[in-house]
């Protein structure tokens, strides 16, 4: 339990008549309004990565475009959305929407992301009156572009689908049907996105109906002024969490493998200075932007600060603008950090993902009880479509996998989980195999893969996709080249791979090395294999209890000749105990 | 002694976490005779005989062979679970996918942190097992099932030692030939070991989903049969010889047999028999529409009943911290079930939970709790911080000489210490205005529970009645409806012991199901038909062997569904016409797209629709014992008055408002300690009516019924509470009629 201290800090009934009761309450139902709004959406999507794997989020702003309040889903889309609504609300124009209308926008050199990153923006208005804005990203499965489920490796932003600036698509409640079309023209999976969408508005609907409930029971006047201090409150916490943070200049450098054209990895570096105003992440001395898929917008660097900076305070602090706020960003542009027009930002996820590893990295020397080793740091696409024989319609399908966890000060990195700002849940075999004409033919651990220390890595995870017709497969991922980093004598996990197995019976199963950026075309029967990387481990595994090895051994995550090798531990195959003898010679001088 | 009368007393008995309590209603005379014996969580079994023999000395004794059957709520499968003390198992796939348990949904439960952990999985991965074989998404073999390979498998499961064996193999929820052939190869070598087929537990798509309820039901399954056993035996051995029913998580009850056989259907056992008792309670009186609100020590819980049926779910997750249950990601902490579970919401707000401020300065209350041990720091044995129960004292709500019917008294000079130093001198506020802010935010945290599963699920609160009761309910209960809207609350008699009375008002449920995955344009109706003839037919046979059930069989028909392309069903009531033709289609179409409309806000009528589960439940109707009215009747309420003491309220426009205030009777603001009359509820005569503010004690729990509210008790001893907007509503349609 969080101490009781409120030394420091000013009581809520000490500000302008502030009612500590009232504030709790109006606090609540709106995170409740947002929930309520994450679970309209998800349970009336259509697409698997909408309704299953909950790639989406959902948010309640200010009408001065404060973000207030967030349904918990993903990380990712937290921080980036709370700049892309801001941008793209005043660049239509706050006073070209009335009652009932949303705006729809992806554009990632206004305010957005990648493509497939589509933001729903309605305002709320209480009779005539403004009173703030719901809004809700979703991952859509496709937007149009050079191969289904619009990733890929394309040299410019355009290639890579269709760019909607703000657009109102809903006036005064209903849906222009013009433009809905002309949208849905340029997308692959229509009827798919087509429900997305649907789901999307009947989210913002439900928010803007809790919303006025709230209203309704305390005045438009108390509801704006205790919006104003639910931002203090959190201002007032977030200091007091800054406070606590070590102070100093902390920086590290790391890179992605690739970018998809050429081997050269992409150079990133992080630099951040904490004091008591608040952290400055500085990206100074990454890339130059590339012709190639790895570029990260503003948003998207942003995020991955704010992400980091929320995983080292208190669980319970509220993720509004009262700590946004505190996150200061300096990524120069023309960078992967922080690209210009018309650069392509399809995989600007991988970089914003390796970005968090590395500020995480920076931090550990200064705070080694919290941060964990590298982590599997890549989103990890998977994209194909085709043709379904059985609809006769062209449909897309996108997942992203899991990978090791890093190991931490007291406990292993757990196996095949997601990272980070990512949370996205796993696409069921049978539902997969149900909808789209694919077969999973494994989908298991990868043995070995974790990062040795004394508190290990997490495994990796093996995923293979069998078509029995053609299809166009995309991989977007990386770590192909460099396992995830140990920390303080742990070792880096394994690498990642991403092999093709060509139906060639007369050839034997050989697998052919794909890069971790590619697409290409499958004839009926080939399968793409994914072997995800295992975390870093954490500590020297010289010193891991051997009981922790022969545990992995006994459940085959290790294997014996590894925990000799890795470990200095001996394990007996034929009864699985520990040899302490063979152990300690092992041991002896590490 | 009375004349014995063969099937003439039923017992009901719910173990808790500190108390066993029984209930014996003789459905003769409606009376109920309660008692309450310590758990024993060694040999809960040994509570168990104690509660029932308790019960048979208690009046003039009972003789064993006039019970008519013994109802239990059990916390025995979830317990196994959360202290990780279910029975070695193996777990059997298809090859290439042994880790399926391992990897579970690839979430992280909470998203900010960086120390989670993962679930366990409950079968450690040197028990998972995979065997040869392979089917599509239509149920075609692709891959030949390996028998040689199943052999081996099976003899490698032999010698492991395992008690139970959980079998998942993909696609076996459109065709369980595989799986039954491994199976019977199990059966054949292990005849002493539980194996459970996911085929038979729960034939729904979504493999993790139905290995983790597969897994469950076999990994619980040897603790729950002997212990079930165990019981049956001492119930035999006190001359109990008839058929012990278990509460199951969807609020029916099954044969102990069936239970040990499923127990995956029993793990909310117990939660489900407040929601049963509130429904019961209120088709009873004629209020089939009702919202169950069950405050105890740690938690309380809200479940949504229309139409008389507590509302179910199956996204539901055992074992997790947190919220259980529906969240974004309220389940990536537990294990996965998909059986029906009454959709219940619970929230850390109990009379223990602890009352903070942050280091914002924000008042806060739980998810802490200083449960039984130490305690509220009244209770005078150790706890220093502050919980609901002092706040409550602190106002006066509670008399501290009166708590347990005087059994204990309160030490409200301590309380007042706590919530000064924890709460109202950082705050810069009154000990009771802090006092009170404590139970308002609880009350937020209860008003939410309320919403979610009310107007979360398309109902709107002011339909519904609220049935407050557990030890803390009654005292929030009112506040709780004012501020949610509902315009009547009832307060059961014995309201702590309401819950365990719900075991004796339940049916036998058994449900089967059946995966369609298939759109309504394609689907021949006859298919349907036969499918569902074919669950009735084996819901017949259950029925026929459970001694309990009385008459014929009633069925209830369900189906799943949702827009093609969607993956969240929604269940619709199969229409009620005589045979399932066109017409039959076109109306459960229908309904479809209405029940989607007041879900989510939008019907999308040129969709095609998708028909996923049929699912039909076998209810064998049990005769509900009669109920029994009060001796006195009379309106005078002041009888019962134990005299005046002052209770603190805060009533001001915006609260007491709210949706009452739309023609109704203002109160004036009242804000400070009130002379408030305190009745005692044993003395109360039916038919008395009074207003508040009021305090209505009795020995297990304690009602407060706040100013501009009514209370009228009925000819049962039931306090039905109304708001005074809501009382003149009423009189001027009854004046208009």
């Amino acid at each position: 339990m969080t101490s009781p201290d409120a030394s420091g800090t000013t009581g809520t009934s000490g500000v302008s008549g502030i009612d500590p009761i009232k504030f709790e309450v109006i606090r609540n139902a709106l995170t409740q309004a947002t929930e309520e709004m994450a679970i309209a959406l998800r349970r009336s999507a259509y697409s698997t990565n909408v309704k299953t794997r909950q790639d989406f989020s959902c948010a309640f702003f200010d009408r001065d475009l404060r973000s207030v309040a967030q349904a918990f889903t993903q990380p990712v889309h937290l921080g980036s959305f709370v700049r892309h609504v801001p941008i793209a609300v005043t660049r239509y124009g706050p006073e070209n929407l009335g009652p009932g209308d949303m705006i729809l926008s992806n554009d990632p050199y206004g305010g957005g992301v990648h493509l497939n990153d589509i933001s729903l923006i309605g305002p709320v208005y209480r009779q005539d009156r403004l009173v703030g804005y719901t809004a809700c990203l979703a991952h859509h499965v496709d937007v149009g572009g050079g191969a289904p489920a619009s990733i890929g490796a394309f040299r410019e932003v355009f290639q890579e689908g269709i760019i909607i600036p703000p657009i109102k698509l809903v006036a005064a409640g209903e849906i222009d049907d013009d433009l809905f079309r002309l949208v849905l023209a340029q997308i692959r999976s229509k009827r798919e996105t087509a429900g997305d969408f649907r789901a999307q508005i009947a989210s913002n609907r439900t928010g803007a109906i809790r919303i006025n409930e709230i209203i309704d029971r305390y005045g438009l006047d108390e509801f704006d002024r205790y919006i104003d201090e639910i931002l203090e409150y959190t201002d007032r916490r977030t200091r007091a969490e800054v406070a606590k943070l070590p102070h100093g200049v902390f920086s590290a450098k790391g890179f992605v493998d690739n970018d998809g054209f050429t081997d050269d990895v992409v150079k990133l570096e992080v630099k951040i200075t904490i004091d008591d105003d608040g952290v400055q992440f500085d990206t100074t001395g990454s890339d130059p932007q590339r012709r190639a898929p790895v570029n990260s917008t503003f948003a998207q660097t942003f995020s991955a600060c704010a992400y980091a900076l929320r995983a080292l305070m208190d669980r319970d602090l509220p993720v509004n603008d009262g700590f946004y706020r505190y996150v200061k960003v300096h990524a120069p542009e023309g960078t992967v950090t922080n690209c210009v027009h018309p650069a392509p930002v399809v995989g600007g996820w991988e970089t914003h993902v390796r970005l968090n590893d590395l500020i995480f990295e920076a931090l550990a020397p200064a705070m080694p009880d919290v941060i964990c080793a590298g982590t599997k740091a890549m989103q990890c696409h998977a994209g194909f479509g085709g043709e379904n024989p059985d609809t006769g319609e062209y449909y897309c399908f996108l997942e992203t996998l899991a990978g090791g966890f890093g190991g931490r000060s007291t406990s292993d990195g757990p196996d095949a989980v997601q990272c980070h700002g990512q949370n996205t849940e796993n696409a069921p075999v049978e539902e997969t195999e149900i909808n789209y004409p694919v077969r999973i033919t494994r989908y298991e651990l990868v043995p070995d893969s974790e990062g040795p220390g004394e508190f290990r890595g997490g495994l990796g995870l093996r995923r293979d996709y069998m078509f029995p017709e053609e299809t166009t497969f995309t991989v977007l991922a990386d770590r192909d080249r460099a396992g995830p980093h140990g920390l303080f004598g742990g070792e880096p996990g394994s690498t990642s791979t991403y092999t093709l197995i060509r139906n060639n019976p007369g050839a034997g199963a050989k697998e052919e090395r794909l890069s971790s950026k590619t697409t290409l075309q499958l004839q009926p029967g080939d399968v793409i294999s994914y072997r995800t990387s295992g975390g870093g481990g954490y500590g020297n595994p010289f010193a891991r209890d051997p009981e922790r090895v022969q545990n992995d051994v006994m459940q085959r995550k290790v294997s014996v000749k590894r925990a000799r090798e890795r470990y200095g531990v001996e394990i007996d195959p034929a009864s699985g105990e520990v040899n302490k003898s063979a152990t300690r010679e092992l041991r002896s001088g590490r | 002694m009375t004349a014995p009368a063969v099937g003439r007393y039923r017992i009901g008995v719910d173990i808790g976490g500190t108390f066993t309590d029984g209930t014996l209603v003789d459905s003769t005379t409606g009376r109920v005779t309660t008692s309450k014996v310590l758990s024993t969580p060694e040999d809960p079994a040994v509570g168990f005989i104690s509660a029932v023999q308790k019960l048979l000395e208690m009046d003039d004794g009972i003789a064993p062979e006039a019970v008519e059957h013994v109802v239990h709520a059990t916390t025995v499968a979830t317990n196994a679970i959360i202290e990780g003390k279910t029975a070695k198992t193996a777990f059997i796939t298809t090859e290439g996918f042994r880790d399926m348990l391992e990897i579970a949904r690839q979430i992280r439960p909470s998203l900010y942190d960086l120390q989670f952990e993962k679930p366990r999985p409950l079968v450690p991965r040197q028990l998972c097992f995979e065997v040869p074989e392979r089917l599509d998404a239509k149920g075609q073999v692709v891959t030949p099932l390996d028998d040689r390979a199943v052999a081996e498998v099976v003899d490698r499961i032999a010698e492991s030692g395992v008690e139970a064996v959980a079998v998942c193999l993909l696609h076996s929820y459109r065709n369980p030939d595989h799986e039954q052939r491994v199976g019977r190869a199990l059966r054949a070598k292990l005849p002493n070991v539980i194996i459970s087929l996911s085929s038979d537990v729960v034939p729904e798509f979504r493999e993790y989903l139905r290995a983790s309820t597969t897994v469950i039901n076999a990994s619980v399954s040897p603790i729950v049969s002997t212990y079930l056993a165990s019981i049956s035996e001492k119930l035999r051995a006190s001359g109990i010889g008839s058929e012990l029913l278990v509460m199951q998580s969807n609020g029916g009850v099954y044969t102990a047999e069936a239970a040990s056989r499923s127990p995956v259907f029993m793990v909310e056992s117990g939660p489900a028999a407040g929601a049963v008792a509130a429904a019961a309670l209120g088709s009873s009186l004629g209020y089939p529409n009702v919202i169950s609100f069950d405050m105890g020590g740690t938690t309380a819980k809200a479940s949504l009943i229309r139409n008389g049926k507590p509302h179910v779910t199956k996204d539901y997750s055992v074992g997790g911290v947190g919220q259980s249950g529906t969240g974004a990601f309220g389940g990536a902490s537990g294990y996965p079930i998909r059986t029906t579970v009454v959709d219940l919401v619970e929230v850390g707000a109990g009379g223990g939970s602890i009352a903070w401020v942050d280091s914002g300065g924000a008042l806060r209350v739980g998810p802490h709790s200083a449960g039984a041990d130490p305690g509220p720091v009244c209770y005078g044995l150790g706890g220093t911080e502050p919980t609901i129960t002092d706040a409550n004292l602190v106002l006066g709500r509670l008399d501290p000489d009166y708590f347990a019917g005087g059994e204990m008294s309160l030490d409200l000079k301590a309380a007042r210490v706590a919530i000064r130093t924890n709460c109202a001198e950082p705050l810069e506020l009154s000990i009771e205005d802090a006092a009170h802010g404590i139970i308002e935010i609880a009350n937020t945290a209860m008003v939410n529970a309320l919403r979610l599963v009310s107007v979360q699920r398309g109902h709107d609160p002011r339909d519904f009645m609220l049935i407050g009761f557990g030890g803390a309910g009654p005292a929030h209960a009112i506040r709780i409806a004012e501020q949610t809207g509902i315009p009547r609350v009832l307060i059961p008699l014995g309201p702590g012991t309401a819950s365990a009375l719900g075991l004796l008002v339940t049916d036998m449920r058994m449900e089967g199901s059946a995966t369609l995955i298939v759109r309504s344009d394609e689907v021949e109706p006859s298919r349907i038909a036969s499918e569902f003839e074919r669950l009735e037919s084996a819901g017949k046979e259950a029925h026929r062997t459970a001694a309990s059930a009385s008459g014929d069989p009633v069925f209830e028909r369900v189906v799943e569904m949702r827009y093609w392309g969607q993956s969240f069903e929604l269940s619709v009531p199969a229409p009620d016409r005589p045979t399932i033709d066109d017409a039959w289609m076109s109306e459960l179409i229908e309904s479809f797209h209405e029940a989607h409309e007041t879900a989510y806000g939008f019907r999308a009528n040129d969709e095609p629709v998708e028909l996923v589960n049929l699912r039909l439940t076998t209810v064998g109707k049990i005769a509900r014992p009669r109920m029994r009215k009060l001796d006195a009747t009379g309106t005078d309420a002041s009888v019962a008055s134990k005299g005046e003491r002052p209770v603190y309220f805060a009533e001001d426009a915006a609260n007491s408002g709210g949706a009452h205030s739309a023609g109704g009777a203002r109160v004036a603001e009242i804000k400070g300690f009130v002379q408030t009359t305190v009745y005692d509820r044993a003395k109360l005569p039916a038919g008395a009516i009074f207003s508040g503010p009021a305090i209505v004690e009795e020995p297990d729990s304690t009602t407060v019924v706040h100013p501009a509210w009514s209370v009228t008790v009925d000819d049962y001893g039931n306090l039905t509470i109304e708001h005074s907007s809501n009382a003149h509503r009423s009189r001027k349609v009854a004046e208009r009629r």
